[in-house]
């Protein structure tokens, strides 16, 4: 359902990725892990078609992202990294114009379930990281995607939050892809089925989780050390 | 469209720039002409027009120096442009969502030519024309800061860069810079200065050539902001 062959993606003479190439089908829970400037936001906007690839071919669901963004778009649900969001507007408004373009219908749902209805009235900027991270959830979930693309969900919230967002993934990768990206390796090993490891925009492992706890930890140090 | 266009107009509302600015505008405005007709005796419209122009390139870019440099600082046009929304859907609700408020400013001006009709008699599609004037001004204006605003991630920068850029294409018409010239260059210049277009439209006359000027400059400025948010490097 996404395929990803051979990319590469060049900002002048920088190369945020290599010769990428691996496949997703449904039922993935995909963790993308890899140290800061791996190339693994760069991969979640060359999927998204937020970015063009310099070379190399991603398919969607057997489209082209940048061609076919706009039949692709209401498909994919997407958590940016460090979760930009207009801080000038309430909740409210924000995720009731998110729903109108997604054309969501079951908004009040999502809500309830992510718990943003308790903030429902306050701006954006009032609120702590946790509820920012799950106002972003919501808009990502809304319009209920195949994909979903959560670019560091957990970053900067406290361990309760976290385990929140991880059962949440779980239980939404039950109907859809998902692809994480994340640096905390215990994260991985709670929630993945699946790793792709990146280094300096190379793949350095894509393979089933290997089990056992720190085994993940073991596989990457040993990966990063290693490239 | 109607989604993006509503919360770009409430986001405009609800910022200090949004409310402040076509108040003071349509204050000041209005206290230039009623200086005009009560200090100098003159009742005529004409100084209205010539002066509007002359806070309309500051009006604008102040409105508009947000609209797509805010939202690339904030990375806030990554959600944007990752919701099933067209560029030219993007930049459309921008522009019309500035341009609706503009409208209300130069609307909040029409207590000039009300003033007027009560102390000497108005021919009114002059005003009208002359309005459509102003209208097409402000969208050409507009255009031209949005696509601006869409090449730098500075709000302050987008602000200065419209405003020298339409100070200069506004000053294109006047003697000064055009009696530097050789009368080939002079006329070249006039062409291109929006005043000159406008002051057709302020004698009442919907000149084809005016016309066209303006809806000609408006698509390509819009063009290349599109092309701007196609670019995805």
């Amino acid at each position: 359902m996404i395929d990803i062959s051979h990319v590469y993606k060049r900002f002048g003479l920088k190369i945020a990725v290599s010769d990428l190439s691996f496949k997703v089908q449904q039922g993935d829970i995909l963790g993308f892990v890899g140290p800061n400037g791996a190339g693994k936001t760069t991969t979640m906007r060359l999927i998204t078609g937020y970015l063009k690839p310099t070379e190399g071919k991603i398919k969607i669901f057997n489209e082209n992202p940048i061609i076919n963004r706009l039949s692709l778009l209401p498909r994919i649900g997407y958590l940016p990294e460090n979760n930009p969001l207009p801080g000038d507007m309430t909740v409210k408004e924000y995720l009731s114009f998110i729903a109108e373009i997604k054309k969501e219908t079951n908004l009040e749902k999502i809500m309830e379930e992510l718990h943003v209805d308790d903030v429902y009235e306050k701006k954006i900027e009032q609120l702590s990281r946790g509820y920012k991270q799950r106002v972003g959830l919501t808009s990502a979930l809304c319009g209920k995607p195949d994909i979903l693309l959560l670019d560091e969900p957990t970053s900067g919230l406290d361990p309760i939050e976290q385990d929140v967002i991880k059962d949440l993934i779980k239980k939404l990768a039950k109907k859809r892809i998902v692809i994480f990206s994340t640096h905390i390796l215990s994260e991985i090993e709670d929630v993945a089925t699946r790793v792709l490891i990146i280094n300096r925009g190379t793949l350095l492992f894509d393979g089933v989780k290997p089990k056992g706890k720190g085994s993940v930890e073991t596989l990457f140090k040993k990966l990063i050390k290693k490239s | 469209m109607k989604a993006l266009y509503k919360k770009e107009l409430m986001q405009l509302l609800n910022s200090p720039v949004g409310y402040s600015v076509p108040i003071v505008f349509a204050l000041f405005l209005g206290y230039l002409f009623m200086k005009d007709v009560f200090v100098i005796g003159s009742a005529s419209l004409k100084p209205f027009f010539s002066v509007a122009p002359w806070l309309l390139f500051i009006l604008i870019p102040a409105l508009s120096m947000r609209s797509i440099s805010e939202e690339k600082r904030s990375n806030t046009i990554e959600v944007l442009m990752t919701l099933p929304l067209s560029e030219s859907t993007i930049v459309l609700s921008k522009l019309l969502s500035i341009f609706t408020l503009t409208a209300i400013t130069l609307a909040l001006t029409l207590s000039v030519p009300l003033v007027l009709g009560f102390i000497s008699s108005l021919y009114i599609p002059e005003i009208i024309i002359g309005y459509i004037g102003l209208l097409l001004l402000s969208l050409l204006y507009l255009s031209f800061s949005l696509y601006i605003s869409s090449r730098v991630s500075n709000q302050i920068a987008s602000f200065s860069i419209s405003t020298i850029i339409l100070f200069l294409m506004t000053t294109l018409s006047s003697d000064f810079l055009a009696n530097l010239f050789p009368k080939e260059v002079q006329d070249i210049l006039l062409f291109g200065s929006p005043i000159l277009h406008l002051d057709n439209f302020v004698k009442g006359v919907v000149d084809f050539r005016s016309l066209s000027y303006f809806i000609l400059l408006i698509a390509l400025f819009f063009k290349l902001t599109v092309t701007e948010l196609q670019k995805r490097t």
